[in-house]
């Protein structure tokens, strides 16, 4: 359902600010998303002063400044620091990313940083993705063979190997599914773009023996053609992807055959 | 299981990018098209029923407003229609670059504005 406004308990308020302690000349303000479960007070905006001169280039290191000499009770997920595993996606300046892989000299003004949008929030930048994973699951994203093929090597041409570039990149960070509008409005229905993404990457597949089973499973009102082509995904996708077209190529050959 | 955590802001803070905007007046104008081919329709019927009406409708058509009207309607079916085109080609698969979009996007913008512009001439004017 359509719902503009946030829930009650969701609205932001405004929250601490932290001033600059270093005494620095080349300061920049960074508003950060900040929910504590254990509170039980709404999400707030919370404020850092940052010095810009001791800070490493990208968002992520802007975060664990903070973390490490301002506030350590900021709370985010991130692992291998250069765009591969997916888990520092969230939002800044107004737009889904990697805070690894984002320079913070790209942003203009003040530093926003908020959760990806539209996720139930665990605690401050990190958003509960369960449901989409359960998507995820849910098109069977491994091979499938048939019992005779499964004990000899299971060979691909260059040309049809060359059919999963720009579809095993994917790393299921989920920046195109949560800046999906349709995404925000069916999520429990639509499967979104990262899921469909994974779910064209097993159809296409020239070793894959299930293809009608899997385009018949994904061919429904709800979970795929609740894509309108507002291409939010594309325009999202950190690793330079684009789900927009994998989900009209889902489209097309479902019309074909 | 209910889970009482507060929903991450989404249409609060998130970026419009050229396709998108295109994409939420596509259905507005969408909308607005159903109700003014309806309003055309009763329009059509009206006309049946005497010159009274025609008057009416006519000295309506002639006050500001009503020209608005006029105009906003031709532009709302322009847009709707390159929109449908831009789809078309997206249907075959064509046009999903980033790059690609937002120049069909922009061309759907100003096409659609150009159109009305073509079809009313001098008489926006006037």
């Amino acid at each position: 359902m359509v719902q503009i406004n946030l829930p009650q308990n969701s609205k932001v308020q405004k929250g601490k600010y932290y001033k600059d302690t270093t005494g620095s000349k080349n300061i920049r303000k960074v508003n950060i998303y900040r929910w504590d479960p254990s509170s039980g007070e709404n999400p707030r905006i919370d404020t850092y002063e940052v010095d810009m001169d001791n800070c490493p280039s990208k968002v992520l290191d802007l975060l664990n400044k903070i973390k490490n000499e301002i506030d350590p009770s900021i709370a985010y997920r991130r692992s291998c620091a250069h765009g591969v595993c997916g888990s520092c996606a969230m939002n800044m300046d107004g737009k889904n990313g990697l805070a690894c892989t984002k320079p913070h000299k790209e942003i203009k003004g003040d530093i926003n940083i908020y959760p990806l949008p539209h996720l139930k929030v665990q605690k401050d930048l990190i958003g509960d993705l369960s449901t989409l994973y359960k998507q995820y699951a849910s098109v069977e994203p491994w091979l499938k063979v048939s019992k005779k093929n499964e004990e000899k090597e299971n060979l691909q041409s260059v040309k049809d190997r060359s059919k999963l570039d720009g579809l095993y990149e994917c790393i299921m960070c989920a920046c195109c599914s949560t800046a999906c509008p349709s995404y925000w409005w069916n999520g429990d229905k639509y499967l979104g773009p990262a899921v469909l993404l994974q779910a064209y990457r097993w159809i296409i597949d020239s070793r894959d023996e299930d293809r009608k089973e899997r385009l018949k499973k994904v061919a429904d009102e709800l979970k795929l053609y609740r894509c309108h082509t507002i291409m939010n995904c594309t325009n999202a996708c950190p690793k330079g992807l684009n789900p927009a077209k994998a989900i009209a190529s889902i489209k097309k050959m479902l019309a074909t055959s | 299981m209910k889970n009482d955590n507060p929903l991450s802001p989404h249409i609060q803070i998130y970026n419009w990018h050229i396709s998108s905007l295109v994409s939420i007046s596509h259905r507005i104008t969408g909308i607005i098209n159903v109700i003014i081919i309806t309003l055309i329709c009763v329009w059509v019927a009206l006309l049946f029923l005497g010159s009274t009406n025609y008057d009416l409708i006519q000295n309506f058509f002639g006050t500001y407003f009503g020209k608005f009207l006029i105009v906003s309607t031709v532009w709302s079916f322009s847009f709707q229609i390159l929109c449908e085109i831009r789809h078309l080609f997206w249907d075959f698969g064509y046009g999903f670059e980033i790059r690609t979009s937002n120049i069909t996007g922009i061309l759907v913008i100003f096409g659609s504005i150009f159109l009305t512009i073509l079809i009313f001439g001098k008489n926006i004017i006037l």
